[in-house]
């Protein structure tokens, strides 16, 4: 949020299926390797678990599943992001983690009506660097929001169904 | 001072000011039931006196001046000038209720709020009565020493603080040769044993031995008189010492009129008694307040610490097993074992610095008591036992809630009204005991009551009669299971709704505040005779001891408060009630459910020969829950899964393995609630 003020923003650049997207730096706290995740039952399917980050449990959600894009298999190159938004922290995966780009401010677009697969609500913009699209992710609505509300539903859910 | 100083300092006030309320609290009830306890008026009057210099330099005037007023009486009753009544007492009683209702609008940041002049009013006119009918006492005793202003606030500063204020002559031996050389000994060894306030003559002429063969000292000590003479009299050529207490002349007419505490001098008595006073008289330790954040984080760190002493371990062993025997393993393995042994003390140490003496709660019940005793008309003794009794932080904070509930039911539905003790043979005196101390690594809390006990028939009756349960059930309950009816949602066993009780919010809330904190709840009730509560809680919240077992190919910890016992059965001792798994234990039927089930899981259990079975216990309810296999017992550190996933049906909370995994761990409370029909069924069966 700090950096959106000024000129230009600072973005972690990321794979998630055939698109790249970007966060701002501000939020990412760390990047590591796929590693063993221990799932945890009743909760929503994109939710994989949750992971020991020196002795910490952040809980680790599956961005693919999340936005309801194509299934991949993990490979070398699959990540976890950490964000950290608030007082939560969360692991995302995501297929590979590139670089991280300064954006002008002024090169950021109003997310168009429809991008492949995934919900609009959820972006925050578009940028443009050197001909290729970055979709910027809106992480207060990823996380935040609609995840928690739907995440009480399914959880309420999972419960009656039970 | 200064804006700033003042805010740091009003957090520090507030501490205080809560200290010294609480102690007072305390103390008054305690003065009730004994009223010629001259060390507990001192201890009041000190409190009290502690309160009105801190508030007064913080500037809180009303509360100032509502302390000088409690001041003034508690002097009185002090000097035995007017009896301790209950009328006192209330007035005594009721002024500390505004004292704390400022204190909290002060501490909400809206400053003095709460008017005092009535209060104040009423405590003149106790002071007013009080003397007029008694009049006044000639102070016994005359004054050698001549003290100014300055000598007499030095004097109470260390009175507030224990001291008792001595006018010590010594005369030594005629023709004694160094004059100067025997008083500088008689400063020397006294100085171990108190503190010398003034000399006459001044301290240069007795070095100069400008002084005939007599010298009187006034000094402040908390040793008697016949300890100091003894000390001075073990010096040679003393020909004779005299030693008498020192009598300061009526504190309360020397500040008569200017508002109390205002002079800097009152100020640092006040202060030090604080720190002496709040501590209790007789232990004395230095102590330094620390937020409370602050030992979480150091308490997370050393978990840290524990689960990566593990793992350093096990590379240890790993690379042993590789590399065989070399010397640098060896060191690692040295190193390794070094640094488990420390982490074991630190984390032992922290722990400790986590635990409160239960006091902490307990001191705020005899007042309570005492309020709702008289409220319902009854008279009580209460005893509390194992004040010093430590436990954790969480703990304490927890335990508070379930213990007034459980005191509250005691005293209005445990002990009669004193005619009807009377009339089945008891004293009019009901007890109401509560105790609390260590049994191997659990805390345990009984509030016992030698009230009326508990029919379980009645309790049956009302159960059927809230609508809790049906006849047929109700006939079908031992006198244990109905017992246990009182902890059903709604259950009241009275009508009445009271300020006290009745308002069928009780014994349920009591069992759900103790299964947060891992603790259990039992009843042993003699109907005529009494009522006893047990409360078992484990001594912290933070670190665990649980069984592991793995399900679905991983790992859960049951926390060994829940563990009853583990047995192992074939698959034709499995048999079915109502479509329900159920197995026989010494003739119990217990529901059975296969634990990856129970946690929603898509897995089922493994066709086996044998089933590992883990027997949980929830108050008086057992269940079994199949696990694939058993790993052990394992101390395990409560990490929670945070706010992004909330709270999951069945799990408490994460923890982190030797080898770095996580583990999650069942809340078995939940889980069985989860099951909600088996739990019925057990019920209607």
């Amino acid at each position: 949020m700090v950096t959106e003020t000024a000129a230009e923003i600072q973005l972690v650049v990321f794979q998630l299926g055939d698109e790249t997207y970007g966060v701002d730096i501000y939020h990412v706290q760390e990047i590591i390797r796929m590693q063993s995740i221990t799932q945890i039952p009743r909760t929503p399917a994109f939710i994989e678990g949750v992971i020991n980050l020196r002795g910490r449990i952040i809980p680790v959600i599956d961005l693919h599943k999340r936005f309801g894009l194509p299934r991949v298999e993990h490979t070398n190159n699959t990540r976890i992001m950490v964000v950290e938004l608030g007082k939560v922290t969360v692991g995302m995966i995501v297929d590979s983690v590139s670089e991280v780009l300064r954006l002008p401010a002024s090169s950021i677009e109003p997310p168009p009506p429809m991008i492949s697969g995934i919900d609009v609500a959820y972006l925050k913009g578009v940028g443009k660097w050197n001909d290729q699209l970055i979709i910027l992710l809106d992480l207060e609505r990823v996380l935040r929001e609609s995840e928690q509300r739907q995440l009480e539903q399914e959880i309420a859910a999972g419960v009656d169904a039970k | 001072m200064s804006e700033l100083d003042m805010a740091q300092y009003l957090g520090v006030f507030l501490d205080e000011a809560e200290e010294q309320l609480q102690l007072l609290d305390e103390a008054i009830v305690k003065l009730e039931q004994t009223p010629d306890d001259l060390d507990l008026l001192n201890t009041i009057f000190r409190a009290a006196h502690t309160l009105k210099g801190s508030s007064a330099s913080m500037g809180f005037n009303r509360v100032a001046t509502l302390t000088h007023r409690m001041e003034n009486i508690l002097e009185l009753l002090r000097q035995g000038k007017i009896p301790v009544s209950r009328e006192i007492i209330d007035i005594l009683l009721a002024s500390l209720d505004r004292l704390r209702l400022i204190k909290d609008s002060i501490a909400a940041g809206n400053g003095e709020e709460g008017e005092v002049e009535d209060i104040v009013t009423r405590l003149e006119n106790v002071l007013a009565g009080g003397e007029g009918a008694v009049g006044r006492e000639d102070l016994p005793g005359g004054e050698l020493l001549v003290l100014d202003d300055v000598e007499q606030n030095v004097i109470r500063a260390a009175q507030v603080k224990g001291f008792q204020p001595y006018e010590i002559r010594v005369q030594l031996e005629e023709g004694c040769q160094m004059k100067g050389a025997r008083a500088y000994l008689v400063f020397n060894n006294l100085k171990d044993a108190g503190e010398i306030i003034k000399s006459i003559p001044h301290t240069q002429e007795l070095e100069a031995e400008k002084f005939d063969d007599t010298f009187t000292l006034l000094f402040v000590s908390r040793e008697d008189a016949d300890t100091l003479a003894n000390i001075i009299k073990s010096i040679s050529e003393i020909k004779n010492v005299t030693i008498r207490p020192l009598i300061l002349e009526d504190e309360h007419e020397a500040g008569a009129g200017i508002p109390a505490g205002t002079t800097g001098q009152d100020l640092t008595a006040a202060r030090a008694g604080g720190a002496g006073g709040g501590a209790g008289e007789t232990r004395i330790t230095q102590t330094v307040r620390v937020d409370v954040q602050r030992l979480e984080n150091l308490m997370n760190l050393v978990g840290e610490l524990v689960i990566d002493r593990t793992r350093l371990a096990e590379v240890g062993n790993g690379l042993k097993s590789r590399l065989g025997n070399e010397e640098l393993l060896e060191t690692l393995e040295e190193v390794s074992l070094h640094i488990g042994r420390i982490t074991s003390d630190l984390q032992e140490e922290i722990m400790k610095a986590r635990m409160f003496p239960i006091d902490q709660v307990f001191n705020r019940f005899p007042r309570m008591v005492r309020d709702l005793a008289r409220k319902a008309g009854k008279e009580i003794d209460f005893i509390i036992e194992g004040r010093e009794t430590e436990l954790d932080r969480t703990v304490i904070e927890e335990i508070g809630d379930p213990l007034i509930h459980l005191l509250r039911n005691a005293i209005d539905h445990g002990i009669e009204e004193p005619a009807a003790r009377l009339k089945a043979g008891k004293s009019r005196h009901g007890t109401v005991r509560l105790r609390a101390f260590h049994q191997e690594n659990q805390i345990v809390i009984t509030v016992e009551d030698d009230g009326a006990g508990m029919d379980p028939e009645k309790i049956k009756a009302r159960a059927v009669a809230r609508g809790l349960l049906s006849h047929e059930a109700a006939a079908r309950l031992g006198p244990r299971e109905a017992l246990d009816l009182i902890f059903l949602p709604g259950f009241s066993m009275t009508d009445k709704v009271t300020d006290v009780s009745g308002r069928g919010v009780g014994m349920d809330i009591v069992r759900s505040h103790l299964e947060k904190i891992n603790g259990t709840i039992d009843i042993r009730t003699t109907p005529g005779r009494g009522t006893c509560f047990t409360i078992k809680l484990p001594l912290t919240l933070a670190i665990n001891r649980s069984l592991l077992v793995q399900v679905g190919g991983r790992v859960y910890a049951f926390p060994l408060a829940n563990v009853v016992e583990i047995i192992s059965i074939t698959p034709p001792e499995v048999q079915h009630v109502h479509r329900q798994q159920v197995v026989v234990v010494r003739g119990r039927v217990l529901p059975l459910i296969y634990l990856g089930q129970a946690l929603g899981l898509h897995v089922t259990a493994p066709a086996e020969e044998n089933y590992a079975v883990v027997i949980v216990g929830l108050a008086e309810k057992q269940f079994g829950f199949i696990v694939d296999n058993l790993i052990g017992e394992q101390e395990i550190v409560i990490k929670s899964l945070g706010n992004f996933i909330g709270k999951i049906p069945g799990i408490a909370g994460a923890t982190i393995m030797g080898d770095g995994s996580v583990a999650l761990i069942l809340d078995v409370r939940s889980l069985v609630d989860n099951l909600g029909v088996a739990e019925g069924r057990e019920l209607a069966s």
